[in-house]
């Protein structure tokens, strides 16, 4: 028995002398108030820099809470050593939600369709004022954070609760709670990237762009994780608890999601390219103007050629410098994305860099991960008492 | 959260505790008996219905194609719904073998050779549309992109093209891919069998099978390569199925969310159709202890899944033909909820949207009489689904002098029915003579190959897991 009994042997608490919280708090609070100041500089290019830097971090809390789901709802095993990263993530939506306040304060400048005067000589805006109002908008940011961050804190606090009372009917709940969150997430997201990003243009529509949007955060996501667990195994956390195997299998879902990813960037390119009616192709045509082009064709290349051939080798995903470059390059080129689809709004004929971009994103970013530590640090680094960990432990990687 | 929940630990995926050779038995014997007299009635009715078939497409190419309920605004009928579904139907094998595979699920081998017949079987029911459909069958071949004197192409632009190529390399693999799974079986049939012409017949196609290490090495490897091979074409085939109406600017058909929600829907209707025919197999064979009702109960959760995902395409639908402010797409969708066809269109979102939904329930789920309704329900549902998308968005076109209704004839009708000859007849020819199972591959699945962690009764008994000092008192179960 004692010799197939899997064992950690790994400490399972953050190290007390690790303090990154301050440091990324540290970070958030010079990037943020940079960032104010630039407010009163250039209010409409703090707007438009927020609200990239802010779509990209809320894809990750979101891309974490399905992937949270789905590993509950299909009873995976594999992901179990990992699955506090994720929790950690997905637990602190809630809190980012007051993040969603400087967007709804700057709606006059980054939608269009704020503007009344604008919108009652346009007939075709006018029809859509049922749904594209602020009232209506502000609501819905309710109702989005509020169900986002009552399934990521219900998620952790459950996995949590877990490692002290050792009831493994939770494991149950955390299925029951799943299965209808994964319904709810579908359609909250779809209709939140309408709200944040297709509304920009509020003539555009493409009945794929919830599904785009889920597509590339959660493409975005495994990098993430990957560099968080290479980051930690330098510091000698769960070094030999998350596995070769584990990181494998991070690179596999990775792989296949930036297929997945392409597949759907693709096929909404394909059709709208290919029908050629002008009111869909505009939004394309804006991004293939100037200097726009350039990042168009660089999404095709470093989002999808250059992932999918290094990633499609076996070994690259056990080599470690490959899958941390590769990880940057996609997690920049999901920045990039989501700039491409925001800036092009404000700045029509090319791309135009402005400082602004860069503390929005240092500040949101240090907030958000110093976030994440402080709910990693508080518990146990592995799920200790989930049926699965066995299993998880036990991973040998298959030929 | 006061209320209690019971953890239920992962069942085993073959019931009864029988060994190796009860299940190798209880597979191959079915092909090694002699035939029953049910399946001679089964396969008499299937072939009246291939005649049917048969006599209808002779009458087709006799006459041509205006013996269909075509008219003018209407021109793709029937042939491309019954195209359609057919090819979404035929999903579901390759997906249970290919994609499962890859993710490791183990569930899987008890299903798939089965689906994997199916999927071939309705791909070949799919192929005869286009073929017939063209009008002037005998030069079928310019489908194909064959040089001429005439130098005439087909329009390498089109994705009717696209399918052309889709469909037969989907065929071709998922033929490869059966046929490489089969191999080991049909030595063990050919090893099993008394009489010397099924001796033979199954020796050739085992191919000289020895079932050497290096025979395993060479068979894991291909099977691997085959499986990574059929993967994408899951996703292509219908993709491709899906831009024959998205690529084009009809109200209805152009929108972007096409693709995965026609791969949804494919999946959706193929594991419905998995089911029903699971459900009486194991039954009529005494398969209940492979063909599990937990097997059962995953493929229902998959139903579930990819219903609710078509449902949410439905919706997407809805909402942004509204959103888009297009007058045109605004008015079809309404015709199609409140239109000439809404009956139609409700059909489809009760089947498909609605009547998935009890699968909510675990006890439903694990109702075999019940599944097997919501399974036939769900295929029709999914054929009108294609009928309400050909056919709304054809019917009420650009100029409203030309508005039409469509109804099919008898003829569309026979041809249709006469599918399920086709179908029928390959697949009792597969019952009767294949192993239905993959026998080596379940055995490897089966609780007896693992022999760690289980009590006598074959119960699993999870290990604990050690845990650094300060944790040990608060843990372990």
């Amino acid at each position: 028995m004692a010799s197939t009994s899997p064992k950690i042997t790994d400490s399972l608490q953050f190290p007390d002398n690790l303090d990154v919280t301050k440091t990324f708090y540290g970070f958030g609070a010079v990037g943020l108030i940079a960032s104010g100041v630039g407010y009163f500089l250039n209010a409409e290019q703090f707007f438009f820099s927020y609200l990239t830097s802010f779509a990209f971090f809320t894809s990750i809390g979101l891309a974490s809470l399905i992937l949270l789901m789905i590993h509950h709802i299909t009873r995976s095993s594999w992901g179990v050593v990992i699955r506090r990263i994720p929790e950690a993530f997905a637990s602190n939506l809630w809190i980012w939600s007051i993040f969603i306040i400087p967007i709804l304060l700057g709606m006059h400048s980054l939608y269009h369709w704020t503007h009344a005067d604008y919108v009652a000589q346009d007939p075709i805006l006018a029809g859509k004022t049922a749904y594209l109002n602020t009232p209506f908008f502000v609501i819905r940011q309710f109702i989005y954070f509020g169900i986002w961050g009552f399934l990521g804190y219900k998620l952790h606090k459950i996995s949590v609760d877990m490692d002290k009372t050792n009831d493994w009917g939770l494991m149950e709940l955390l299925k029951k709670l799943s299965a209808p969150g994964i319904l709810i997430f579908a359609i909250t997201i779809a209709f939140a990237s309408f709200d944040w990003l297709m509304s920009l243009d509020p003539h555009w529509f493409s009945t794929m762009f919830g599904i785009y949007y889920f597509a590339m955060s959660f493409q975005a996501l495994f990098p993430i994780l990957i560099l968080i667990i290479f980051w930690m195994h330098k510091k000698g956390i769960l070094e030999n608890t998350i596995q070769k195997s584990h990181i494998y299998d991070l690179g596999a879902w990775f792989f296949g999601f930036t297929i997945f990813y392409a597949y759907i960037a693709f096929s909404q390119f394909l059709l709208i390219y290919y029908a050629n009616i002008p009111e869909e192709t505009l939004w394309f045509y804006h991004r293939l103007e100037g200097s726009w082009a350039y990042v168009s064709y660089s999404l095709i290349i470093c989002r999808f050629a250059i992932p999918f051939i290094v990633l499609l080798n076996r070994d690259t995903k056990h080599n470690h410098k490959v899958l941390i470059s590769v990880s940057i390059l996609v997690i920049a080129m999901h920045i990039i994305e989501l700039y491409w689809i925001v800036m092009p709004t404000l700045h029509h004929h090319g791309v135009s860099i402005s400082w602004l971009d860069f503390t929005t994103l240092i500040g949101l970013g240090g907030i958000f991960m110093g976030l994440f530590f402080q709910r990693l640090k508080k518990h146990k680094l592995v799920p200790v008492n989930d049926p699965n960990l066995p299993d998880s432990l036990h991973k040998t990687y298959h030929q | 959260m006061s209320k209690t929940y019971e953890y239920v630990p992962e069942p085993a995926l073959v019931k009864g505790n029988h060994d190796f050779k009860d299940i190798t038995a209880m597979i191959t014997d079915i092909n090694i008996r002699p035939t029953p007299k049910g399946w001679y009635v089964a396969f008499g009715i299937a072939n009246m219905l291939l005649l049917l078939l048969l006599g209808s497409i002779g009458y087709l190419v006799w006459e041509g194609t205006g013996i269909w309920g075509l008219n003018s605004p209407v021109g793709w009928g029937w042939a491309i719904i019954n195209f359609v579904w057919w090819v979404g139907i035929g999903h579901a094998g390759t997906l249970i073998s290919a994609i499962l595979f890859l993710f490791r699920q183990g569930w899987r081998t008890a299903i798939n050779r089965f689906a994997e017949a199916m999927t071939i079987f309705a791909v070949m029911c799919a192929g005869i549309f286009p073929a017939i459909h063209v009008g002037r069958i005998w030069v079928v071949y310019w489908m194909f992109p064959l040089p001429n004197q005439m130098l005439m192409w087909p329009n390498f632009n089109s994705p009717l093209l696209w399918d052309v190529f889709a469909v037969s390399t989907y065929f071709t693999v998922s033929l490869l891919f059966w046929y490489v799974g089969l191999v080991p079986d049909l030595a063990t049939v050919r090893d099993r069998i008394k009489s010397k012409i099924g001796k033979m017949a199954y020796g050739v196609f085992a191919l000289g099978w020895r079932g050497s290490n290096r025979h395993w090495w060479n068979y894991e490897k291909s099977y691997m390569i085959l499986a990574g091979l059929a993967t994408p074409l899951v996703l292509s085939v219908h993709t491709i199925v899906s831009f024959d109406f998205a690529v084009s600017i009809i109200p209805g058909w152009h929108t972007t969310i096409f693709p995965p929600y026609f791969v949804a829907g494919a999946v959706f209707s193929g594991f419905a159709m998995v089911l029903s025919l699971m459900i009486i197999c194991r039954k009529i064979y005494g398969l209940e202890d492979i063909m599990t009702i937990d097997h059962m109960e995953k493929m229902n959760i998959v139903v579930l899944v990819t219903g609710t995902m078509v449902g949410f395409a439905y919706i997407m639908e809805q909402f942004i033909a509204w959103y888009s402010g297009v007058e045109y797409e605004k008015f079809i969708f309404m015709m199609r909820a409140a239109g000439p066809y809404a009956w139609a269109y409700w059909i489809m979102f009760a089947c498909n949207v609605f009547s998935p939904q009890f699968f909510w329930s675990k006890k439903l789920r694990r109702n075999v009489t019940f599944t097997f309704i919501i399974s036939i329900i769900v295929n029709i549902g999914m054929w009108f689904e294609r009928f309400v998308i050909t056919v709304t968005s054809l019917s009420t076109d650009f100029l409203p002098s030309s508005w039409g209704y469509y109804s099919p004839t008898i003829w569309d009708v026979a041809t249709y029915v006469g599918t399920f000859g086709l179908f029928f007849t390959f697949f009792l020819l597969f019952l009767r003579f294949l192993p239905m199972v993959a026998v080596a591959e379940l055995k490897g699945v089966m609780p007896q190959a693992d022999p760690h962690n289980y009590d006598e009764d074959g119960e699993f008994v999870p290990p604990k897991v050690e845990v650094p000092e300060p944790y040990k008192n608060q843990t372990n179960q």
